[in-house]
């Protein structure tokens, strides 16, 4: 997987970026656990949201912030880093909202027909019956 | 004046810091911002997300103070940014209350509907066992209107003698209107069941008398026939002169033993034919 091996490559690019950008302010504890924490979220969106079309864009835009967090961690820039976890986590957030607000909305309307049916169903039933009579 | 100095100033900071941020500098993230916060605090189930809500208008109004205080774009992008998002999840949340709310009214709804249908059923069943009570009681009165009597035998309808020509088992014009009743009637209510008896008075031999009661209840019950009733709705038998209904020592009397009588089972279920 190319995801992988960019993931894998990522912390020694950023050490060696580290190194050449000394002009910025090193990455804390802090911040690493925020990037950690907003993968958390990123992960477990994936997987709520799974093929569902609702929230997919969402969910590619907190991966792209992600990266980006990463990224400027590894620069060691560290309110950038701490800004796009916090927009990942808040797109993963998203997605997972939309992808079950679109599923609840499924299964409103999939009940609004069936009821409509129902009601078609008795209204032919109730007509049907003088008919029978004759 | 001072605004272009500022977006001056700021695109020398930006310069500056070029080595650490990349993000080009727009204002849109501040007025969708702007648009959606608001949405959400007038939608009245903002309760459902209401930490969204609350961390969207703080978000927003430091993006507001930011921009009043002329700070760097991308600051006040962020906090836009942070403020939209959180709108929209709490857009998000409502919509799903909402579509909840939905579904719990739909199943009240879908269970309503349900015991309608099933009671608009019973009321057909109802109607149609009304319906068919309806064309019994119409025989009922049918016979009622005939002088038929009610016996423990059932509904029995007697044709007298006037209507055979004497010892011929032909009926009479005359006979023709009780025969057109008694054959719609018989068609209305295809449950019913009807046994037809000949009788005859003493006169003449045993056999001979019988005979005569068999082709009269004979020719009943082919008129019936011929009317468009049932076949296994009616039954014909002879019963000669033995069961007289009046003294056979008088003209009279004879005559009122010459007769066909007509016995209707008086439910659909039981069929009088059992009779003697």
């Amino acid at each position: 997987m190319t995801t992988a091996n960019f993931r894998a490559g990522l912390p020694i690019l950023g050490v060696l970026t580290a190194g050449v950008l000394v002009g910025c302010s090193s990455v804390s504890e802090v911040t690493r656990e925020r990037v950690a924490r907003s993968e958390q979220s990123y992960q477990q969106a994936q997987q709520s949201v799974g093929r569902s079309e609702a929230g997919a864009l969402e969910l590619q835009r907190s991966r792209d912030n992600l990266e980006q967090a990463r990224a400027a961690m590894d620069k060691g820039e560290a309110q950038q880093a701490e800004r796009f976890a916090q927009l990942a986590e808040l797109d993963a957030q998203l997605a997972v909202s939309k992808s079950q607000s679109a599923s609840a909305r499924k299964a409103a309307d999939e009940l609004t027909a069936s009821i409509q049916q129902l009601r078609q169903e008795a209204a032919r039933g109730s007509s049907a019956s003088p008919e029978q009579q004759q | 004046m001072s605004r272009s100095y500022h977006l001056l100033l700021s695109a020398a900071v930006a310069g500056l810091l070029a080595a650490c941020s990349s993000t080009p500098p727009s204002i849109e993230d501040l007025e969708v911002a702007r648009a959606v916060v608001p949405q959400v605090e007038a939608s009245p189930r903002a309760g459902v997300a209401a930490t969204n809500v609350s961390d969207a208008r703080k978000a927003l109004d430091r993006a507001n103070k930011l921009a009043d205080e002329g700070a760097k774009v991308e600051d006040i992008q962020y906090e836009a940014q942070v403020a939209a998002r959180n709108a929209q999840i709490a857009n998000e949340k409502i919509l799903t209350a909402q579509a909840q709310d939905e579904i719990q009214k739909g199943n009240a709804e879908r269970t309503a509907v349900l015991a309608e249908a099933r009671e608009a059923e019973a009321r057909r069943h109802a109607q149609e066992a009304r319906a068919a009570e309806q064309r019994a009681s119409t025989l009922e009165q049918e016979l009622s209107d005939m002088r038929a009597k009610k016996t423990d035998r059932g509904m029995v309808l007697t044709l007298g003698d006037v209507l055979f020509d004497t010892g011929k088992a032909t009926l009479k014009p005359g006979a023709y209107n009780s025969i057109d009743r008694l054959a719609s009637v018989l068609k209305e209510a295809p449950d019913r069941k009807v046994v037809i008896e000949g009788h005859t008075d003493s006169v003449g031999s045993d056999e001979l008398n019988q005979a005569l009661s068999e082709r009269r209840a004979a020719a009943v019950q082919t008129a019936l026939l011929e009317r468009g009733v049932s076949a296994d709705q009616i039954t014909a038998v002879g019963k000669g002169k033995s069961f007289p209904i009046a003294s056979n020592d008088t003209a009279a009397g004879r005559q009122q033993n010459r007769r066909v009588e007509m016995i209707f089972s008086d439910n659909r279920s039981r069929v009088a034919s059992d009779v003697q």
